[in-house]
């Protein structure tokens, strides 16, 4: 065996994967080229996810990587060797797809154990490996349920046991929890993590969810337009965004010139001090870089250093026990429509009604929001 | 290679007269009233077919896909066997009935062409209540209802919601009806008599009576265009269904039948008449014709008869050693059929990337229906005049004993592929990637999912292939030496000759025929189960 190096893992280096206009009449409208010069590498062991709006080639990349996309450029590489001119079947990859994509005429044991079919596991070893992993993802006892009983979240599962059945150099998914609803896929998510990791399995995981691919990645690449935008862990990716288009995709909904804002209010997040910033420097605030203060009359002290701002309420909504108000506010920028969140610390010692009750805002009515600076990070400059 | 070059061969023998272009022979056969005669009784005859059998299968396509009553999966069955049933012995049933002493003796209809039109209905009504029925079921009927929410009462919804939503449906099974009409060959021969002929009983009559080839190929390439329009206007017709209908993934829940809707009374009567009259009676009439003996007693002597060459040796074969031949072809006929059509079907359901491999793959598809089109008897002439010498080898094909089963393979293709192909079709593609991915080789991905997932359609492909087999005549009586006479042929003949006899043997002949074609079809049929295998 080789020592590791640097070579290990997968190599993406430069890669291109153009489709071809289906009609000749639209050939003159150019090909569509959906990944456009992508590099990337993931280690041995590691688990990247690619993350970015539906259509921006992210499928596209994983299925180039698989081998069943052409590359129209650059290469693929795994542990040093080119994989140009391996096909797929020999390339001892996983694949998972968003809806699983079992085989229905085959139950649950059999499922599992096609891969290891194909690779020639002798009967009794086959038959350890599929009951190893159906008991890995809480499946035990299933072996001979017909796929078709199953429900979303079981046949995800089953999909996973058959893609780590084989023990594949690397596992490539592609939106795996996507069609499940949202409280089992954030449960589910959390268990592939456990999964992967227990296995040592070397993964890449497409997502369009950034919860999903914070919880279950350990560095997120973050793709647009064909092109990689951002590669990070996920807390440097938050705390750090590349750009403004980052920041966007990442939720962060409003863009502030620094220079608007007083001293001391900035996020430090070990980026250069105050004098160094360049006039260009913006604040991106985060989806709860905002709070929404108590009308009481005077602000209150744990927050009144922040700059504070008169916004006008335009509607409410109460999300995840708090609520958020979205209102019309000129943060020094011109006119723009944010959410502030009601911060319920904030609240000790405020009058609520006998039952209990708060006020919420009316439409119309004007009330003071305030930046909270752990909730924002600043871009190096308007891109 | 076996469809396309007699059919090319035949169209340059109308072209081409003594190593020459030569369209005399177009302007000789059009130039006769007969020719115009043939052709006008072919498009009468068609259209009359077509029209009944719409009129006639919408009621029983609604009464069995839309409403629910007990009995109706043995209903369901009974519509089927018309469609399969050989066209000779449907000639034979018919023929009974009208006949002087038959049991609608009568109406006077002998030899008419309201009777050849009848016996085309009778077909084709299958047809129609199918294509139309698998579409109805699965149409979502909440459009239905938002119309009736909107006011509209039950007439006003069926003709501007359901009608037109079923549009295409009908169309593209009245173009397939027309066709299937238009080259109906065993039924007219045995109806029509000598008065009453089409185009394709033309070719059949030159060929075989008079030897004239030239006159035969030029009738031919006639056929071949009308037919060429009415498979254009279907393919038509098909593509906008696909593009233009909210259907629901699974068929609609269909509503028991209610006494009191004024609509459904009517539609229930409309199939009731159809079944009872159009379908059973004849059966029934050709079952119950086939136990009276030729001395006018009622026993089993025809089905004894069925052991001897007939009255005055009108066979060179026995019916059963005929019935023996009929099943042989048909099992080699099936084969050739299965693998053909089931390579065709999985090449043509694949996605090539290029765009010139998707067009070629279009192209395929197309080329391989044509022989749903293109009549049994010009194939059947095709290759009588073409094998002599094929590709300039000194093997005379027609003498070897294989020509019948690749002849009515040609005629099956088609049938294979449509009903294989839209389960190939509906298979993700991500699940073969799938398997890729986990190692397996293209063939193995091939053997383990396309193969299973196909299984029970290749089933019901090699049930329609062999009920075709069995029943192909039109090919057949071109190609079928004496000697080596399947069951259809034996029947004409019987038919032909003259004796009280050999007209029982021919009932009792058409009935076995017809049992052995219900028995396969029963069979495949059990194989298609709740999932709809195809188009047919």
């Amino acid at each position: 065996m080789r020592a590791p190096g640097a070579e290990d893992g997968l190599e993406v280096r430069d890669v291109v994967v153009r489709y071809r206009a289906s009609r000749a009449r639209d050939r003159a409208a150019r090909d569509t080229v959906a990944v456009d010069g992508v590099s990337l590498h993931v280690a041995p062991g590691e688990i990247v996810a690619l993350l970015g709006p539906s259509g921006c080639g992210k499928s596209s990349l994983l299925r180039a990587v698989a081998g069943l996309e052409p590359l129209a450029a650059g290469e693929v590489r795994f542990d040093g060797q080119d994989l140009a001119g391996v096909p797929v079947h020999r390339r001892r990859f996983g694949l998972m797809f968003q809806d699983g994509q079992l085989f229905p005429h085959r139950d649950v044991t059999r499922n599992v154990a096609y891969g290891l079919e194909a690779s020639g596991t002798a009967g009794s070893e086959r038959g350890a490996r599929v009951a190893e992993l159906l008991d890995a993802v809480g499946l035990a006892g299933y072996g001979s349920r017909a796929v078709t009983t199953l429900s979303g979240g079981e046949r995800q599962r089953v999909a996973l046991a058959r893609a780590l059945a084989p023990r594949p150099r690397l596992l490539l998914l592609d939106e795996p929890l996507s069609a499940l609803d949202r409280g089992l896929r954030e449960r589910l998510a959390s268990e592939l993590r456990e999964v992967l990791t227990a296995t040592g399995t070397t993964a890449v995981f497409v997502t369009h969810d950034h919860d999903e691919a914070f919880v279950v990645a350990d560095r997120v690449a973050v793709m647009d337009r064909g092109r990689l935008l951002q590669v990070a862990p996920p807390e440097e990716l938050w705390r750090a965004p590349a750009s403004r288009r980052v920041a966007e995709f990442l939720g962060f909904q409003a863009f502030v010139p620094a220079a608007a804002l007083p001293p001391g209010v900035l996020p430090d997040a070990g980026r250069p001090s105050r004098a160094d910033l360049s006039p260009e420097t913006v604040v991106a605030v985060g989806p709860a870089g905002l709070r929404l203060l108590p009308d009481i009359g005077e602000p209150l002290r744990a927050v009144e250093q922040g700059p504070l701002w008169q916004a006008s309420v335009v509607g409410t909504a109460f999300r995840r026990g708090r609520a958020e108000v979205t209102v019309d506010v000129d943060l020094g920028s011109g006119p723009v429509r944010v959410v502030a969140v009601e911060e319920p610390a904030l609240y000790d010692g405020v009058a609520a009604d006998p039952a209990g009750r708060r006020r919420r805002p009316a439409v119309g009515e004007k009330v003071t929001i305030v930046l909270d600076p752990s909730g924002c990070a600043l871009l190096p400059a308007l891109r | 290679m076996f469809f396309a070059w007699p059919v090319v061969a035949l169209v340059l023998r109308g072209f081409v007269a003594d190593g020459a272009v030569d369209l005399g022979g177009f302007a000789d056969v059009l130039s006769r009233p007969r020719t115009w005669r043939l052709v006008g009784l072919t498009l009468a005859q068609a259209g009359l077919g077509t029209v009944f059998s719409v009129l006639l299968g919408l009621p029983l396509a609604y009464v069995l896909y839309r409403r629910s009553f007990p009995g109706r999966g043995l209903v369901r069955g009974l519509v089927t066997v018309p469609f399969v049933l050989p066209t000779v012995v449907v000639g034979v049933a018919f023929r009974t009935l009208f006949v002087d002493d038959g049991l609608l003796g009568f109406l006077q209809l002998e030899e008419t062409l309201a009777a050849i039109v009848v016996a085309l209905v009778f077909f084709n009504v299958s047809v129609v209540t199918r294509t139309v029925g698998g579409l109805w079921e699965r149409l979502d009927p909440r459009a239905e209802q938002a119309a009736a929410a909107l006011g509209a009462g039950p007439w006003r919804v069926l003709r501007t919601v359901t009608l037109p939503s079923l549009g295409p449906a009908i169309a593209s099974a009245a173009s397939v009806v027309f066709l299937f009409c238009a080259t109906a060959f065993g039924v007219v021969l045995v109806l029509g008599g000598v008065r009453y002929g089409t185009v394709e009983t033309e070719i059949w009559v030159r060929t075989t009576q008079f030897l004239d080839l030239r006159s035969a190929a030029v009738l031919s390439v006639l056929q071949l265009l009308v037919i060429t329009g009415a498979l254009v206007a279907s393919a038509r017709a098909r593509a906008r269904q696909e593009a233009a209908l909210a259907l629901v993934g699974d068929r609609a829940p269909a509503a028991p039948l209610s006494w009191r809707s004024p609509g459904d009374v009517a539609a229930v009567l409309a199939a009731a008449l159809v079944v009872g009259g159009l379908i059973l009676v004849p059966l029934a009439g050709l079952v119950l014709r086939s136990f009276r003996g030729p001395g006018g007693g009622w026993g089993l002597e025809n089905y004894v008869a069925l052991g001897t060459t007939g009255g005055r040796n009108a066979l060179v074969v026995t019916v059963w050693e005929a019935a023996g031949n009929s099943l042989r072809t048909a099992a080699l006929a099936t084969a050739l059929a299965l693998v053909v059509g089931g390579l065709v079907a999985l090449v043509v359901s694949r996605r090539p990337r290029a765009a010139t491999a998707r067009r070629a793959v279009t192209l395929l598809d197309g080329l391989f229906m044509l022989p749903l089109g293109v009549s049994a008897v010009t194939v059947g002439f095709g290759f009588f005049i073409t094998l002599d010498q094929p590709l300039g080898l000194p093997v005379d094909l027609r003498t070897s004993g294989l020509l019948v089963p690749i002849a009515q393979a040609v005629v099956a293709v088609p049938l294979v592929v449509r009903t294989v192909l839209p389960v190939l079709r509906a298979v993700d593609p991500r699940l073969r990637e799938v398997a890729g991915v986990l190692g397996s080789s293209p063939g193995r991905v091939l053997r383990t999912v396309d193969l299973p997932l196909a299984a029970r359609s290749l089933g019901l492909a090699t049930g329609f292939a062999f009920a075709v087999s069995l029943g192909e005549f039109g090919a057949t009586s071109f190609l079928a030496r004496p000697d080596a006479a399947t069951l259809p042929v034996v029947i004409f003949r019987l038919i032909g000759r003259p004796g009280p006899e050999n007209y029982g043997m021919a009932l009792a002949a058409s009935v076995v025929l017809a049992v052995l074609t219900a028995t396969v079809m029963m069979l495949a049929e059990r194989l298609r189960g709740d999932r709809a295998g195809g188009e047919l």
